[in-house]
């Protein structure tokens, strides 16, 4: 279950990652762009699992600052303009090797998400204490207030909060209150 | 596809109909006959390539709409901006908002969740409407005033006074994202509601709140990558050109 971005100005090479990584098992999302700009942007905003770089786009910011825009677990495969020794690592893929080769090695790239995520994806339901503290989101509380009503701090319940956000996909609090009201975790009355 | 000046405008649209919202903004009117792309640009006063440029980003999406777009005065692009305002506000949001009220009415369900629905869509409409507001009254006239300034010989003192305390970043960092609201409400009514009895139109809701959606994206797009740094570039100018 991962997240791929592919950064590269050749239209071909491209197009070419795009249609093989559509039929790709474990592929969940994919963006393409070009320009380092866009590349810039869509890193910041989509935060891919997996980045594909081509190696000789001038990014606006060093190595270290894009290591440190991307995720925790995201990792940075290269794409090379030129062609790559049989033993090189799987790190790098090149455009002159043959679909196999491409299909094997990104395949193996996407598999190292496949398992962390799939435990995540099927638990779905709120435990009782993100109930507790989306009880409390709802009724309009911050995050200073729930902690120290639940004698917890307050990056607790900004994780908590993390978590239900994922689990519901709504963020925004106006969207908690009306889950929370549907499920009845509130009343309407209450707020 | 290839878009290319002496296509004709009808068989454009034939190809892709969501284009049509492009030359709607355009203020561009149909009954083109055979017309190319190219004679009916003229004749409606559009300038070709920023017609091309808008076009092909909508089409192909497949480059930074920065590079090319950034490049027109930027008036054109504020006009754009606008007429897609008023088609959110006097077209999409009200109708959306009738066909929530259409459901409440066939909603008899013990918790009245479409009233609940309801009340979050106009909460959401207030939030949109000063967040259009905002853009209207004050940013929009602040950017045509800098264009207009910067062709002058010297600056109205006013507008110089004002610049020196002000810069366009100051807009963009308090940017609201607009969208976030109406994909909470899309997630809530396709996963957590049961429909109401009328089912067609609770999926035509939901079609045009996708629709909504996608179209705001491409309005921030245009908002935040191209209009936004076109500003910042006239401002480095006016700054080197009346430095004061
Ligand atoms: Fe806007
Ligand atoms: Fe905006």
């Amino acid at each position: 279950m991962a997240k791929v971005l592919i950064a590269e100005t050749s239209y071909l090479v491209r197009k070419g990652l795009v249609s093989l990584l559509e039929h790709t098992d474990g592929v969940t999302e994919l963006k393409a762009a070009g320009h380092p700009e866009t590349i810039m942007l869509t890193l910041k905003e989509y935060s891919p699992d997996i980045l594909l770089l081509n190696s000789a786009i001038t990014m606006p910011v060093t190595n270290e600052k894009l290591t440190s825009i991307l995720h925790e677990n995201a990792r940075i495969i290269y794409i090379l303009n030129t062609p790559l020794p049989a033993e090189s690592p799987s790190s790098q893929i090149s455009v002159f090797d043959t679909k196999n080769k491409l299909s094997e090695k990104l395949s193996f790239h996407i598999s190292q998400y496949a398992t962390q995520d799939n435990d995540k994806g099927e638990t779905e339901e709120l435990t009782p204490r993100e109930r507790l503290i989306l009880k409390h989101v709802a009724l309009g509380r911050t995050n200073k207030e729930i902690a120290s009503e639940l004698f917890i701090s307050t990056h607790t319940v900004i994780s908590h909060r993390k978590n239900i956000t994922r689990k519901l996909d709504i963020k925004t609090v106006s969207g908690l209150t009306v889950y929370a009201i549907l499920n009845g975790i509130i009343k309407m009355e209450d707020i | 596809m290839h878009i290319h000046p002496n296509m004709k405008m009808s068989d454009l649209v034939q190809s892709d109909f969501e284009l049509l919202a492009v030359l709607q903004r355009l203020k561009i009117p149909f009954g083109f006959k055979d017309k190319t792309i190219q004679t009916v640009c003229k004749e409606q006063g559009i300038d070709l390539h920023f017609f091309l440029n808008l076009v092909k980003w909508f089409h192909e999406r497949d480059f930074f709409p920065g590079e090319t777009l950034m490049n027109h005065p930027v008036k054109w692009l504020v006009k754009y901006l606008r007429s897609t305002h008023s088609c959110y506000v006097d077209y999409y949001i009200p109708r959306i908002e009738n066909e929530i009220v259409q459901m409440e009415s066939f909603d008899h369900s013990a918790g009245h969740n479409m009233q609940l629905m309801l009340k979050f869509f106009r909460e959401y409409i207030t939030e949109f409407s000063s967040h259009i507001q905002l853009e209207e009254e004050k940013i929009f006239p602040y950017i045509l005033r800098l264009e207009e300034n910067l062709a002058k010989e010297a600056p109205d003192q006013d507008f110089w006074e004002k610049i020196q305390g002000y810069t366009i970043k100051d807009f963009l960092d308090e940017h609201s994202d607009i969208e976030e609201k109406l994909v909470d409400l899309r997630n809530i009514l396709l996963k957590y509601l049961a429909p109401p009895s009328d089912n067609c139109i609770f999926t035509n809701v939901l079609v045009e709140i996708f629709r909504l959606g996608n179209d705001l994206n491409d309005h921030t797009i245009l908002e935040e990558n191209v209009l936004i740094p076109q500003v910042l570039k006239l401002e480095e100018e006016f700054k080197k050109k009346f430095p004061g």
